[in-house]
Formats: structure tokens, C-alpha cells, sequence
């Protein structure tokens, strides 16, 4: 039962990540981002591709990136066994180089969007991002390929049998802050930018504002927050593989998440993503018991697809606003200078 | 001075001239009226001027640099705000938002963002803003969202955002249609003081009962292009004016059968 609760508030943290970027791009700032896993992505590159050479440099160790990798962690986790200053250290770094990768690939990513229209964005984004999903499993210099690669356990200081109660501590910890980020980021003149760019861009650059600017700025915060949940999920694994980056579940969950709970509504995401993920892990877990209780004539993991979809479907048909509807932000100068007026 | 002039500005849609060879100047602290039967080419003249549609030929220039097909954000930057005929209100924000994305760089910034020094601007903008949705009498709809107000009430709230900016030229398409003739004559007259303060108007408008009294130069535009400019006098009693506007309403007849 304790692992159940605490696979879920796992899963709730890296969900939460990704679906709260979403909404900052798609639920603020209507940018239709069928290319999410891309950023998650590359946190995968990050942990895996970036830091884990930046380590084997400082090692010195020789050989291809799946061999050398594996070598290095042994190495890595007997220091920060050792000594977990290294371990938070190395953590921290994973953090700021996926941030970084996250951003400048959001950056490059969202250029398409000058000569596009909405639907043809979306799909040239979904395409990028399967592009670069096919390279990071065919080629397998980057990040192994589909052998993958090993990480360090950043966490190698904490005894085994809690060490996945203190990852998904980190794990929530760093959802909290990017909770906070987007929070800030959506109640504010910015966010107030990105709503109008949404409903109208025509006015937007009529006040002299420039769509495309903001579009990238959007997108690369989006993606390097997207990215961190992927640099997570890698070191959470201690291990890379491309595989583990799929557009159904880093690009269509959140999607549905983010649906489910609320367009634009932060606080609606989070709840969203709660009940996503409450449900799928019990279908992952009691998979068999629901086969057997139910008389499938399928294997039970066809039943999540199933499900998903046809939730998906149902949202978008009975409930487009999600479980909780947008609502108009109040600033507080704005309930300042209203509370002024009525006084 | 003239703020802003056009050298034979022209627009084409396929073979069709919608702005045949325009020279339209606005002298700065003036308000300068367009107008001309529906289909003459006024919205086009705007659209091409603020950057929303490329000119095909000829050049905009904005005071004395030219701004020939920049896009719209730079010239809106440099001081130009325009409105729209067909209003674009921001449907899923409240009015209040509507006026508040307008002021010149306001919100751009990430930084600002994240440190929250915006806090110390919004209390003056939203100030601001409530002045100007008072002055237009729609300061009790300031927390609908906009999809709820009338098409009058649209209106208003294009003049309002115009005037949250602190722009230098202010472009009107159309203010006062389906606006009340008493509301009309204050937004005028808040106008005509807003020119002495040296900013400058160009108006594009078909009630001329009540808009002419107001302005100090008219261009009158005729399937894309000038055919006369001049005094409120000199427009009155000109026999081209008065063709093209009965010559329209011929027309018209004719259709109708
Ligand atoms: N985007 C466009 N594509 C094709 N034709 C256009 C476009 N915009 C305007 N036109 C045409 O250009 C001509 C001028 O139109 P415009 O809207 O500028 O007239 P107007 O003077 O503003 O008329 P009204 O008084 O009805 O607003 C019309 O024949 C119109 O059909
Ligand atoms: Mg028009």
C-alpha cells in the first residue's frame, strides 16, 4: 500500500511538471504544443547525453558512451555514498544543464511558428519531436540508443529501501517550484500578455508587443521546465533510454491532464493531474485483478489506451473547460485600486 | 509638421486597387478625417499604414522616417495605435484586462516578472485604466469578460484601449458607429483636448453630422483613391464629393432591383 501511495506522488510530481509547461504554453498562451516529449526529452539528453560526458571527461575514462556510462556511475555513487554534497551537487547540476538544453531547444523549436498557422504548427511540432525521438533511438552515440545508458544515483547516500521515498520527496519539492514559477509567471502583466496572444494576436502586436518574442520566450521557459521532469525521471531510473520518451506518454497525458483539469487554470491542472495519475497507476498495478474481475477478453494494459482515449474524447465533447473552468486573474494592485474605488 | 505622410501609397488584391497612389498626411496636433463610401478603401489605408497589410507600392512615413511595411509592433512602438472596425476584443478577459495589455512594453519582461517588480507599475495602470473606462461609461462591466458585452459597448472598448496607450498618433477606424450621438460629442471633445496636448488623429468615419465640426482636414477617398482634401466648406461644395456619394447610392439602387 506504501508503495502504491508513494509510486503515485511520484508519478504526480513528474506529471505535475510537465502538465503545469503545458499550460503555461498552451493553456496561456494557446501555442499548440503537440511536441511536449521533445523537452522531456532532452532532460533524458541532459542526464544522460551531457552530464554524464562531462563526467567520463573528468574521469578520464575511455570508450563508447553505454560502456563508459555504466563505469562512471559505479565510480560517482561510492563518492556520493560517501560524501552527499556530491550527490545534491550533481543533482543540481543535471537541473541547470537540462534547464538550459530545455530552453534553447524550446527556443529553436517554437521558429516554425512565424509562417504557420495553428493546426499546421501543431503537426510540424508533433513532427520535429518524433524526429528527434527516432535519432536519439537509432543513433547510438547520443544517448545509447535503444541500449541506453547508466546514470549516477544521485541519491546513492540513502539507504536503498528509502531511496524512492526520498526521490519522490525531490521529486515534489521541485513541483512545487515549478508550480510557484508558473504561478508567477501566469498572474502577472506576462501572463496577461499570453492570454491575449491566445484570444487575439492581431491586438497583441497592434500594442506593439511582438507575437513571435513572446511565442519563444513562452516556449522556452515551457520546455526548459518540461526538461527538468525529464532530467528527473532519468537519474530517478539511473538509466537513459529513448524508449522512455514517447509521445503518448510525455505529449498526450499531459494533454489529457491538462484537458481534464482546466485550460488555463493552474490550479485545475494540478488537480488533473492528480486524478490522471491516481487512475492510471491502479490500472497499472491491479492490471491482472481487473482482467480477471472484469472478464477482458485483452490484456489489461490495452485497457489503459482504451480508457484514456475514450476520457480524452468525453472531455473535449461534454466538459471543453475541464473539472475547473478559467477564471479571470485579479492582480492584487487590481483589487487594490478596486477595493479604493468602492471605498 | 505633418506626423505622419503617404507617397503614393497602393495596395492590390488581385487586380483589384484598393489603394490606388494614396497621399494622405495628418499635421501633428490635428485631427484629420477620412472618409468616403463603403469599399473606398479606409480600413485598407490603415491596415496598410500600421503594418497589418504589405503596400505593393509607395511609402509611409511616420514622423519623416520611414515605416514602409515594418510590422505592426514596431510601428505601434514608435507611437501609432490604431483601432479596429470590426472590434477585437480579447473574448475570455475581463474589460479591465482588455485596457491593460496596452501600455507600451508593459509586461514584456520575464525578469520583472519573476522579481514581481510589475506590482509597482499595475496600480497606476489599472488606475489609469479605470479613468478612461469611466470617461466612456463602461467602468461597471470592468470585470465581464469581454465576449458579454454589446456591439456598442465593443466599441467603446476599442477607443478605450486606443487611449490607454500613450501613443502620439491616434488611428481610428470607425469610433463613434453604433455609439449614442451624446457619448460621441464627449469622446470628440475629450479628443480635441488630447490634440492640444500636441497628439495627433486621423479618423476614418461615416456620421459626418456629428463628426465634421471636429476636424481640421478632410480627405475624401473614392475606389482607392484621394479625390478631394480639404475644409469641412471646401468638402461640402465640392461636385466630385457629391457625385461619388449620390453616384454610391445609385448604385445601390440599382443592386436592389
Ligand atoms: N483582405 C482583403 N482581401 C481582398 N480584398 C479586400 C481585402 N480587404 C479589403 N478588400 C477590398 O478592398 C476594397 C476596399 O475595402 P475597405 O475595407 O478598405 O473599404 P472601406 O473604405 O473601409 O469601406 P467601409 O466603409 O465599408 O468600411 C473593397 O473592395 C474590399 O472588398
Ligand atoms: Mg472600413
Amino acid at each position: 500500500m506504501e508503495e502504491v501511495i508513494v509510486t503515485i506522488a511520484l508519478w504526480f510530481g513528474f506529471y505535475t511538471i510537465v502538465s503545469l509547461s503545458l499550460n503555461l504554453e498552451y493553456g496561456f498562451a494557446g501555442i499548440p504544443n503537440f511536441g511536449r516529449a521533445l523537452a522531456v526529452l532532452m532532460g533524458g539528453v541532459a542526464v544522460g547525453g551531457i552530464f554524464n560526458r562531462i563526467l567520463i571527461y573528468a574521469f578520464g575514462v575511455s570508450g563508447d558512451i553505454i560502456t563508459a556510462s555504466a563505469q562512471i556511475r559505479s565510480m560517482t555513487n561510492d563518492l556520493i555514498a560517501s560524501n552527499p554534497v556530491y550527490g545534491v551537487g550533481l543533482l543540481l547540476l543535471c537541473l541547470a544543464l537540462a534547464a538550459i538544453l530545455g530552453a534553447v531547444t524550446g527556443a529553436l523549436f517554437i521558429l516554425p511558428s512565424a509562417k504557420l498557422s495553428e493546426d499546421y504548427l501543431a503537426i510540424t511540432l508533433l513532427a520535429i519531436s518524433e524526429v528527434a525521438f527516432m535519432v536519439c533511438n537509432y543513433n547510438t552515440a547520443i544517448i545509447g540508443g535503444y541500449y541506453g545508458v547508466s546514470t549516477p544515483d544521485v541519491l546513492a547516500f540513502v539507504p536503498g529501501e528509502e531511496r524512492m521515498v526520498a526521490f519522490t520527496v525531490v521529486t515534489l519539492l521541485i513541483a512545487f517550484l515549478v508550480y510557484v514559477i508558473v504561478r508567477r509567471l501566469t498572474n502577472s502583466p506576462f501572463g496577461r500578455l499570453l492570454r491575449a496572444m491566445r484570444e487575439n494576436e492581431s491586438v497583441v502586436e497592434a500594442t506593439g508587443k511582438s507575437v513571435m518574442v513572446l511565442r519563444i520566450k513562452t516556449a522556452a521557459i515551457g520546455s526548459a521546465l518540461a526538461s527538468l521532469a525529464g532530467a528527473l525521471y532519468s537519474l530517478y531510473s539511473v538509466n537513459v533510454i529513448a524508449t522512455s520518451f514517447s509521445r503518448v506518454e510525455w505529449t498526450f497525458y499531459p494533454f489529457l491532464m491538462l484537458l481534464l483539469g482546466g485550460a488555463g487554470n493552474n490550479r485545475g491542472v494540478v488537480v488533473g493531474t492528480f486524478t490522471f495519475v491516481i487512475v492510471k497507476i491502479l490500472l497499472t498495478i491491479y492490471k491482472h485483478e481487473i482482467r480477471t474481475f472484469l472478464h477482458l477478453p485483452f490484456e489489461a494494459v490495452w485497457l489503459e489506451y482504451i480508457l484514456f482515449g475514450l476520457l480524452m474524447y468525453f472531455v473535449l465533447l461534454y466538459r471543453p473547460e475541464g473539472l475547473i473552468k478559467e477564471r479571470p486573474i485579479f492582480t492584487a494592485p487590481i483589487k487594490k485600486v478596486v477595493a479604493k474605488i468602492r471605498a | 509638421m505633418k506626423v505622419l505622410e503617404t507617397q503614393n501609397l497602393s495596395k492590390f488584391f488581385d487586380g483589384l486597387k484598393a489603394l490606388n497612389r494614396v497621399n494622405i498626411g495628418v499635421e501633428k496636433g490635428s485631427i484629420t478625417l477620412v472618409i468616403g463610401p463603403n469599399g473606398s478603401g479606409k480600413t485598407t489605408f490603415i491596415n496598410t499604414v500600421s503594418g497589418f497589410y504589405r503596400a505593393d507600392e509607395g511609402k509611409v512615413f511616420f514622423e519623416g522616417r520611414d515605416i514602409t511595411n515594418k510590422p505592426p509592433y514596431e510601428i505601434s512602438k514608435l507611437g501609432i495605435v490604431r483601432t479596429f472596425q470590426i472590434p477585437q476584443p480579447l473574448k475570455k478577459m475581463t474589460v479591465l484586462e482588455n485596457l491593460l495589455i496596452a501600455p507600451d512594453g508593459y509586461g514584456e519582461s520575464v525578469l520583472n516578472t519573476i522579481t514581481g517588480k510589475w506590482m509597482n507599475e499595475e496600480e497606476e495602470i489599472v488606475e489609469k485604466a479605470f479613468k478612461i473606462l469611466e470617461f466612456l461609461k463602461i467602468d461597471h462591466l470592468w470585470d465581464s469578460e469581454a465576449q458579454n458585452l454589446s456591439g456598442g459597448q465593443l466599441k467603446l472598448l476599442e477607443v478605450a484601449r486606443a487611449m490607454m496607450k500613450d501613443a502620439k498618433l491616434i488611428i481610428m477606424d470607425e469610433p463613434i458607429a453604433g455609439v449614442n450621438p451624446v457619448l460621441s460629442h464627449d469622446m470628440l471633445d475629450r479628443f480635441v483636448e488630447l490634440k492640444k496636448m500636441g497628439i495627433s488623429f486621423l479618423i476614418v468615419e461615416h456620421r459626418l453630422d456629428i463628426v465634421l465640426k471636429y476636424s481640421d482636414h478632410i480627405y475624401v477617398m473614392a475606389n482607392g483613391s484621394v479625390i478631394a482634401e480639404g475644409k469641412e466648406e471646401d468638402i461640402l461644395n465640392n461636385p466630385r464629393v457629391v457625385e461619388v456619394y449620390l453616384g454610391a447610392s445609385d448604385s445601390e439602387v440599382e443592386c436592389g432591383v
